[in-house]
């Protein structure tokens, strides 16, 4: 199994590259400014953080929004990945009315891929000033905290799913779980 | 670690191709520095050249226990005294990055005055995935400047071989137990040393002060978590902060600086939760302290911040 890390310039976009290493996928960062046609053989795509209002600032998120286009595997964004998948396919951004640094407790509203067998609540790490306002048609929520309503989207029909949170560093809870089950996803999306 | 022993192979033939003549480390002692000195070592003997720098920013005892651990993996060494250098380059200096770029520079002239000297034309160093992320490049955010990463300057005449690149401390550790590096359960310390923890200017008299705060933390956190009272943090340290305030020592008013302990549990560094250390024993902390170093500290903190939204250390 392939899957690149898309690398936006976020603290633990390496982090990223050593859980997926770790479930022995084979994966390597790449720059955000990669053609897509050098990723395509991918069967699915970590959309990196970034630094401080990354995604609304679309010249340095180079062809990120390209990769959403024309990807036909599974996507998951994290943080600044999400915010830009999600403004990308018409929601909103915007400065976040409570920034989430540091330990934050989810809830879960939906454990049909991302959190597949996960508790209906749990702590996960964050860091963020930005979040998403309103998520685009076609996407569901499918986490959220008492700061934050969008903790995590999904779109399976488009195979695109977001976490505003970062389940690649050690302190969140289930993070490495919730890695396996969109593991799980690009497997099934690969027998397709 | 997931692939140890591949990692080692790979690591020492790298090492061999790389570096066809010969090589200096920059060698602090620490685990990240001590593992890639054991790996170019068990690749090219003595023609690697240890250096270690006694920047005169070195915790109490630390340049003795090092050249013990240097002389114990039997790896070729030079200790080089040079804390008058750093002291004068440091005068006047307080903002943080600034500090950092100081003392990177520095670090670099000495290096590159030990391998003239030798003969090397590689620099090798011990650099890990958190040094040069939080250093920033051209699409990461500058957190602060790791002077094995940011205070590198263009001009340096030497080729960089970094054999721990992608690795994290705990994969370092786990390499330090294969290869019997002593210094594996030694906790982080930063590259520019006591400079970072003692905040506001630098000065021979600032560093002795936060010296002999960051022993009494390290003692005494030791001890309790040997004797089963507490868990053993990742990083556990003394900060000499750059403000006075007012107390009363026997009837007497005092005016004196405050320290602050920080310690906190980590796996890899990226991120990071405060102890909870228990009451009592930063009671014997503050204590100890405020007896043993009544002339010039007279109030103790303790850090209850996570990373992040702080980092683990305070500059």
């Amino acid at each position: 199994m392939k899957i690149y890390v898309v690398d936006n310039g976020g603290q633990w976009t390496h982090r990223e590259w050593r859980v997926l290493r770790y479930l022995k996928v084979d994966t390597r960062i790449v720059p955000n400014t990669t053609p897509f046609e050098d990723i395509s053989d991918a069967d699915g795509l970590v959309l990196s953080g970034g630094a401080p209002s990354v995604a609304s600032d679309t010249g340095r998120m180079g062809n990120n929004g390209e990769y959403l286009d024309r990807a036909d595997f599974p996507v998951l964004g994290i943080c600044a990945g999400m915010q830009f998948m999600c403004g990308h396919f018409g929601g909103t951004l915007g400065p976040g009315s409570t920034p989430e640094f540091g330990g934050v407790e989810i809830e879960v509203r939906s454990h049909d891929d991302l959190f597949k067998g996960l508790p209906d609540a749990f702590k996960v790490w964050a860091s963020h000033n930005d979040e998403v306002k309103t998520i685009p048609d076609g996407f569901e929520v499918t986490a959220s905290s008492a700061g934050c309503p969008h903790e995590a989207v999904a779109c399976p029909d488009r195979m695109m799913y977001g976490v505003q949170f970062h389940p690649e560093v050690e302190d969140s809870e289930h993070g490495v779980d919730l890695f396996k089950n969109f593991l799980g996803i690009v497997d099934s999306a690969r027998k397709r | 670690m997931l692939g140890a022993e591949d990692f080692i192979d790979d690591a020492m033939a790298a090492a061999r191709e790389k570096i066809p003549g010969k090589a200096v480390i920059a060698c602090s002692g620490g685990v990240d520095s001590m593992v890639a000195a054991v790996l170019v070592s068990k690749a090219i003997g003595d023609r690697l050249l240890a250096v270690y720098v006694d920047n005169g920013l070195m915790r109490k005892g630390e340049t003795d226990e090092v050249r013990g651990m240097l002389s114990d993996m039997g790896i070729n060494y030079r200790i080089v005294d040079a804390g008058d250098e750093f002291f004068k380059a440091l005068k006047g200096v307080t903002d943080p990055e600034e500090k950092r770029k100081v003392i990177g520079e520095k670090f670099i002239r000495v290096f590159e005055r030990e391998a003239k000297d030798f003969g090397a034309d590689v620099l090798v160093q011990g650099t890990i995935a958190p040094d040069w992320i939080e250093s920033g490049d051209g699409v990461r955010d500058t957190i602060k400047s790791h002077h094995n990463v940011g205070g590198l300057p263009k001009d340096m005449g030497m080729e960089l071989f970094e054999p721990l690149r992608d690795l994290y401390k705990d994969e370092v550790r786990d390499l330090a137990r294969m290869l019997g590096v002593k210094a594996s359960e030694r906790q982080p310390f930063p590259g520019p040393a006591l400079a970072v923890r003692c905040l506001g200017e630098v000065t021979p008299e600032n560093i002795a002060i936060v010296r002999e705060a960051c022993f009494i933390v390290e003692d005494e956190i030791m001890t309790a978590s040997v004797a089963g009272r507490m868990e053993m943090p990742w990083q556990y340290f003394a900060v000499l902060l750059p403000s006075r305030s007012v107390g009363v020592q026997g009837d007497r008013r005092a005016y004196g600086r405050t320290i602050a302990i920080r310690a906190v549990s980590s796996v890899d560094g990226m991120t990071a939760t405060y102890s909870k250390i228990p009451l009592e024993v930063l009671d014997s902390i503050s204590t100890r302290i405020t007896n043993t170093m009544k002339d010039s500290v007279n109030r103790v903190v303790f850090d209850i911040t996570n990373k992040p939204p702080a980092t683990i250390e305070w500059e």
